[in-house]
């Protein structure tokens, strides 16, 4: 398959972008485990879009944090990052933090954004639904916040086994990166619940059945509360939706992105 | 060489499954085990026990700030210290710190800092930390924050002892139009400064630039110690000038009584309550709270805490407490006082479930038959 990578300069903020496919472009927005490098479930969307996959400040080799303070600060960066790539109306496919972040993009600027499809999104306080804490040291125990079968290959290849990884600084940055705008308010932003309204594009929401680290009541706020959106609940799968269940999520982002 | 008695106030009653049923004496501690009667006692014991230190000639006492744990139940020291400032009377007072990004704005802890000065006479010394990593949670404060909030609010209380008031301050995390602090200290231009930390390079690198003390955190081996400590002292070479012994403190349990077989077997229990439970959870280091190189390093120094000792042979072999009779405390601190080339012994006299009247016993012991030799053998060997 086709794989560009490239450093940009965003409004100052060194950028690491991978391009993936052909076909119409399709930017992808990361999570806190920072998926920057390629994985299936990226290769499955690049069958038919030219998938863009940006690294936030602060994960991988994309810098720029110390001018980033909130989630808006990151938003601004991707109306900076969509006017560099003079990309309008892009579909958007984005998973937890990322998903987050291209709600508040799309608020910002409504043209940069076309259809969404919304992974497992971070971004809301929902009442009796409280997240669970993401930033504790245990992996063991982060495996079994993430995932539905924690023992399986998948949590197995992707979380360090330990301090002495050799991933470990690149998982501190990324811990870094995802703190600085989601330690508090933890993970949301309290004014986002009351900008739904507004965020009027096709949004596909996805959730896994059993995510422990952002209920399920998540996602079924997200698609009662936005004007034009559906949920898709997987079930057998946590929080790690795109690993989890990489055929069907790409499936399901695939025939709506296709559909509207 | 000054002698200081460290009290962390720890709570010393939790339950004997503890350690199969917690995972922390941090943050998520359920508080319903603080039992507010017997917390008086404690306070009112441990308050008593500092006045001794003082009656017994210590050179200072120290006091420390932590939140939402059974480990040092003091979330204010100022409140301890004032306390203190009235009750002691030749003693310093270290207050080993006020966690300054918590403080809103920081200044209040500038005015409170010259309150005590002024009560106790110019007995002071300040304290200023960047607060513990569980109090990241506990506060919900953003720990990726924490080294520029508190460079910032160490500047400003710095400001605020020493430059006439009132005068503005706009920073990035305060914005304040008048600072002008009544009162003001004694001691100028400003109170001692005493900076604590666990071997991030960027804090040794702060306090050797500023020509301030750095306090040792405790409960690592011996080594991991020498390390920090020979760092300190580079830097400072590196600012051009060499380090005085007093710049340096190192903090340690100490449990003096008439023999050696004695001291280990009255101190053992108690020993093994603080390694097991009371230092479950203390050492966090939320995302961000200092660089990822820093954390990565200190995990490794993990492996050289003091909660990874199983025996009293590990306890011995590590330097993590120095427990013995008179002659063998005193022979074991003069080597490695010596060796770590430190002019603050800040020992730890008390450490949870220790009863009042051996901890006054065992600092009694300390203060009359260990403290003078030491003073007179020190005082030749780190001054010359």
């Amino acid at each position: 398959m086709k794989t560009e990578n490239k450093t940009l300069n965003i409004a100052g903020k060194k950028t690491q972008l991978t391009i993936l496919g052909e076909g119409p472009p399709l930017l992808y927005l990361h999570s806190a485990g920072g998926e920057t490098e390629p994985i299936a479930f990226h290769h499955k969307l690049a069958e038919k879009y030219t998938v863009y996959l940006p690294a936030h400040p602060g994960f991988a080799l994309s810098e720029g944090l110390d001018q980033i303070e909130d989630i808006h600060d990151l938003a601004w960066h991707y109306v900076d990052l969509l006017g560099e790539l003079n990309l309008e109306n892009v579909p958007v496919v984005s998973y937890s933090l990322g998903a987050w972040t291209a709600a508040e993009v799309k608020l910002m600027r409504p043209n940069l954004i076309g259809p969404m499809v919304m992974i497992a999104a971070a971004g809301l306080h929902v009442d009796g639904s409280p997240m669970e804490e993401l930033f504790i040291d245990s992996f063991d125990k982060l495996r079994e916040l993430l995932f539905f079968d924690p023992k399986g290959q998948e949590a197995v290849d992707y979380f360090p086994a330990d301090t002495n990884d050799p991933r470990i600084l690149m998982w501190l940055r990324a811990r870094e990166a995802t703190a600085r705008v989601g330690w508090n308010p933890y993970l949301h932003d309290p004014k986002l619940a009351g900008h739904l309204h507004r965020l009027n594009s096709p949004v596909q929401v996805i959730w896994g059945r059993h995510d422990k680290l952002i209920p399920l009541a998540h996602g079924e706020y997200y698609a009662k509360h936005l004007p034009n959106a559906k949920l898709t609940v997987l079930e057998e799968c946590g929080h790690m939706v795109p690993y989890e269940k990489t055929e069907e999520t790409a499936t399901i982002a695939l025939d709506f992105l296709g559909s509207v | 060489m000054k002698f200081f008695a460290f009290h962390l106030m720890p709570w010393d009653r939790l339950p004997d499954d503890f350690a199969e049923k917690y995972d922390t004496a941090w943050t998520w501690l359920p508080n319903e085990m603080f039992d507010p009667e017997h917390g008086g006692e404690l306070y009112n014991n441990y308050l008593d026990q500092l006045v001794l230190a003082d009656q017994l000639g210590f050179d200072g006492v120290c006091v420390n700030e932590h939140h939402q744990n059974a480990y040092g139940t003091m979330p204010s020291p100022n409140l301890m210290a004032s306390i203190l400032a009235r009750q002691t009377k030749n003693c310093r007072i270290a207050v080993v710190g006020n966690a300054i990004p918590f403080y809103d704005p920081p200044t209040r802890c500038a005015e409170e800092f010259s309150m005590i000065d002024c009560i106790s006479g110019g007995r002071l010394i300040a304290g200023l930390v960047v607060g513990g990593g569980p109090e990241y949670y506990s506060f919900s404060k953003n720990p990726t924050f924490a080294r520029e909030m508190y460079r910032e609010a160490f500047d400003l209380i710095l400001r605020a002892w020493t430059e006439p008031g009132p005068f503005e301050h706009y920073g990035k995390h305060w914005k304040l139009k008048y600072v002008n602090p009544w009162p003001r200290p004694i001691q100028q231009p400003h109170p001692p400064i005493w900076i604590p930390g666990a071997g991030s390079r960027e804090t040794i690198q702060f306090v050797a630039q500023r020509r301030f003390a750095y306090m040792g955190i405790p409960y690592f081996h011996m080594d991991f110690f020498q390390r920090n400590f020979d760092v300190f002292r580079d830097e400072c070479e590196k600012c051009d000038y060499t380090t005085d012994p007093e710049q340096l403190g190192w903090l340690l349990p100490i449990y003096c009584a008439e023999t050696d077989e004695q001291a280990w077997a009255e101190y053992e229990p108690h020993l093994w309550y603080f390694v097991k439970k009371l230092l479950k959870g203390l050492v966090v280091f939320p995302p961000g709270y200092t660089s990822a190189r820093s954390i990565a390093g200190i995990q490794k120094g993990l492996l050289q805490f003091m909660s990874t000792c199983e025996t009293r042979e590990d306890i011995e072999a590590g330097g993590y407490a120095i427990v013995g009779s008179p002659d063998t405390v005193r022979q074991k601190l003069s080597e490695r006082i010596k060796k770590l080339g430190v002019g603050n012994l800040l020992g730890l006299f008390q450490l949870g479930t220790l009863p009042h009247d051996m901890t006054c016993k065992n600092m009694k012991l300390f203060a009359e038959k260990v403290m003078p030799g030491l003073r007179e053998e020190l005082s030749v060997t780190l001054t010359s």
